[in-house]
């Protein structure tokens, strides 16, 4: 039931409202011929139609690089300094639901034997809106995942577009609600008539229950079928990157041989230097075992370990895959 | 032409002269192609040929592709551009002609991404390439399917890209700078540009050394210029304008302008055009006496 309205020219006065008390205002653009999770300070620059971002927007809570230390060598110590956690107040506007479903393995692994604050912090500080889906496009799975375009996991405010242009508000999380409080002039009440939802045709055939017992059983491992499905992957990290739920990372020194910073940079399982160890053993050399572990964490490792969801079946992997390697098929297959 | 594409495919792996088929086939719900290797004669029907072949499959012939080296002597269906890269590969000694049966396919063109089509191949869709294309009909290949393409390429190449080249050529050395850092900031560091390319086929990049780490491994402008150039680099009088990279950059970074200057400035420099014949090495690689550059004498 939608709480609220929130007429279209109003949409303007919210992102006033909002970066006229120093927060950013995130949501889906065009940039570079495609649409694009970025900051915006005007309504104008908000793509009027559009499925879903080419980015998911986990780069505002854990972007692609950030200094998490500092470091100046000594003669005979090494200075290391802490850095604060830079977490503007954020609202995350025109999600779909299916990525905000990603938020709680993120959660779940940000906070699991160690709290990353990097990561906490601007979860704190971040509103997600999502936008249920008027259309969609063939990539799009999420009704095979048990998502929709109706679903609101991991969402603090829900919406849905109205035939006026407008959208009708749900506030769901407490957060939600003290958001809708807080721009409470911006809102208004009444209904509107919601447009229809897209949504997507489930991809035949697919069984998450008989693909999570497959899983289990690691006898898998040496299928040859992961070579069949996986043999073509060129070992990009396109996929992952684009993933909302993907959230593996690397720890690197940039500067000097004296001094410098320390950066945690996204990485990739699909990599051949991910699993590769000093020895120069690799327990992964072969492009198809990176994709099973893909794979593996997206409907073992993550649902097993954190009762959440590694995949949210956005899409995204199957668009940008320069292959067109499809994630679909590989459920497929495990469903039989 | 799929026919013939099949039979073909059908002899050569029944008669074990090759143990894989490396080729073009339909995704589950045939919107897309895909790259499929096939090793069975019996499945040779999986083999298609039209305007959304767009991948360079030659990159499967690297030795990135262990598991398909595996697999013993390949043919390779391939489009004339596709072709060029493999005349590449043999030049720098990375594969032997005998090695690799390559059946061409004579091309009237391709889409420029797979997503831009819409059941029928308009020039406005296809990319700068095929416009200016001088090998729709295979230059080398063992076996070709189809019939001969009569078009000839304008005298003067045109497209986008060559138009946008022209445009940045005539802007200031500062605002070119501003143009290139612009692009490069939205590089996500995927390395799809390096995975999807054939010529690129180090086993260790250079941005993998880490001891130390020559290039930056952080998507920060310094890291990415340094990629983006060091890529660039790498592949000047090697690149072909194959087109992949810009394609497989999941952030549309425009990387055909970069290479198709390279080839212009190597054409200029040296009168060398790369994929052509595998018996001229390219200029970056041999010295020649009577080289118009004095630093070296």
């Amino acid at each position: 039931m939608a709480d609220k309205i929130l007429k279209k020219e109003d949409l303007a006065k919210l992102i006033a409202s909002v970066t006229g008390k120093g927060g950013r205002f995130v949501a889906p653009t065009t940039a570079a011929r495609q649409i694009v999770f970025k900051k915006v300070s005007k309504a104008e620059e908000i793509a009027p139609d559009y499925i879903l971002a080419r980015n998911s927007f986990k780069e505002f809570l854990f972007p692609q690089t950030e200094v998490i230390a500092e470091f100046t060598v000594c003669k005979d110590t090494v200075d290391m300094r802490g850095v604060e956690v830079e977490a503007p107040e954020t609202v995350v506007f025109g999600a779909r639901p299916c990525e905000a479903a990603s938020l709680a393995g993120m959660r779940a692994l940000f906070t699991w034997d160690f709290v990353d604050e990097f990561f906490t912090k601007r979860d704190d500080n971040t509103v997600v809106i999502t936008v249920g889906c008027t259309k969609g496009d063939e990539a799009c799975f999420c009704t095979s995942v048990n998502l929709s375009p109706e679903s609101t996991e991991g969402a603090d405010v829900y919406m849905r577009e109205t035939e006026d242009g407008g959208y009708a508000v749900q506030a769901l999380t407490d957060k939600g609600k003290k958001f809708v409080a807080a721009h409470a002039a911006v809102f208004s009440e009444g209904s509107a008539k919601a447009r229809a939802l897209f949504m997507p045709e489930k991809v035949p055939g697919v069984d998450l229950k008989k693909i999570s017992e497959r899983l289990k059983d690691k006898s898998h491992y040496d299928n040859p079928v992961w070579k069949k499905l996986a043999m073509k992957c060129i070992g990009c990290g396109a996929c992952t990157f684009v993933c909302p739920t993907c959230r593996c990372f690397d720890i690197t020194d940039e500067g000097t041989a004296f001094e410098g910073e320390r950066r945690k940079n996204w990485d990739s399982c699909q990599y051949d230097s991910f699993t590769l160890h000093a020895s120069g053993h690799n327990p992964r050399e072969h492009q198809p075992q990176r994709w099973r572990n893909r794979f593996m964490c997206k409907f073992n490792f993550y649902p097993e370990k954190f009762n959440s969801k590694g995949c949210v079946g956005c899409g995204r992997c199957i668009r940008v895959c320069p292959v067109r390697l499809d994630i679909t098929d590989v459920m497929q297959e495990f469903s039989k | 032409m799929e026919n013939t594409l099949r039979q073909k495919a059908k002899d050569l792996l029944a008669s074990g002269e090759v143990k894989v088929v490396i080729g073009w086939g339909w995704n589950r719900t045939k919107t897309r192609t895909t790259p499929v290797f096939i090793t069975d004669p019996a499945e040779v029907d999986q083999l298609v040929w039209n305007p959304l072949c767009v991948n360079n499959l030659s990159v499967y012939l690297t030795r990135k592709f262990k598991d398909i080296q595996a697999l013993g002597k390949p043919a390779i269906v391939a489009k004339g551009c596709d072709i060029k890269n493999i005349v590449v590969l043999i030049t720098e000694a990375q594969l032997k002609r005998e090695d690799v049966h390559i059946i061409g396919v004579a091309c009237e063109g391709v889409v420029y991404k797979q997503e831009l089509w819409q059941g029928q191949l308009k020039p406005e869709i296809m990319p700068t390439k095929c416009h200016n294309c001088d090998v729709r009909n295979p230059h080398v290949a063992d076996f070709v399917v189809g019939g001969k393409s009569t078009f000839t390429p304008p005298d003067e190449p045109a497209g986008m890209v060559f138009s946008k080249i022209k445009e940045l050529d005539s802007k200031s050395s500062s605002e070119r700078w501003a143009f290139w850092i612009n692009e490069f900031s939205r590089c996500i560091k995927c390395y799809a540009c390096r995975q999807v390319c054939s010529l690129c086929y180090c086993e260790r990049c250079i941005t993998e050394k880490n001891m130390p780490q020559w290039i930056e491994t952080s998507a920060h402008p310094r890291g990415n210029l340094s990629w983006n150039l060091i890529r660039a680099m790498h592949l000047v009088g090697r690149c072909t304008f194959c087109g992949e990279c810009e394609r497989a950059c999941p952030v549309n970074i425009p990387l055909n302008l970069v290479n198709q200057k390279m080839i212009m400035v190597v054409k200029d420099s040296f009168d060398f055009k790369s994929g052509y014949d595998e018996k001229v090495h390219p200029p970056m690689i041999v010295f020649s006496p009577d080289d118009k550059e004095s630093f070296i004498k």
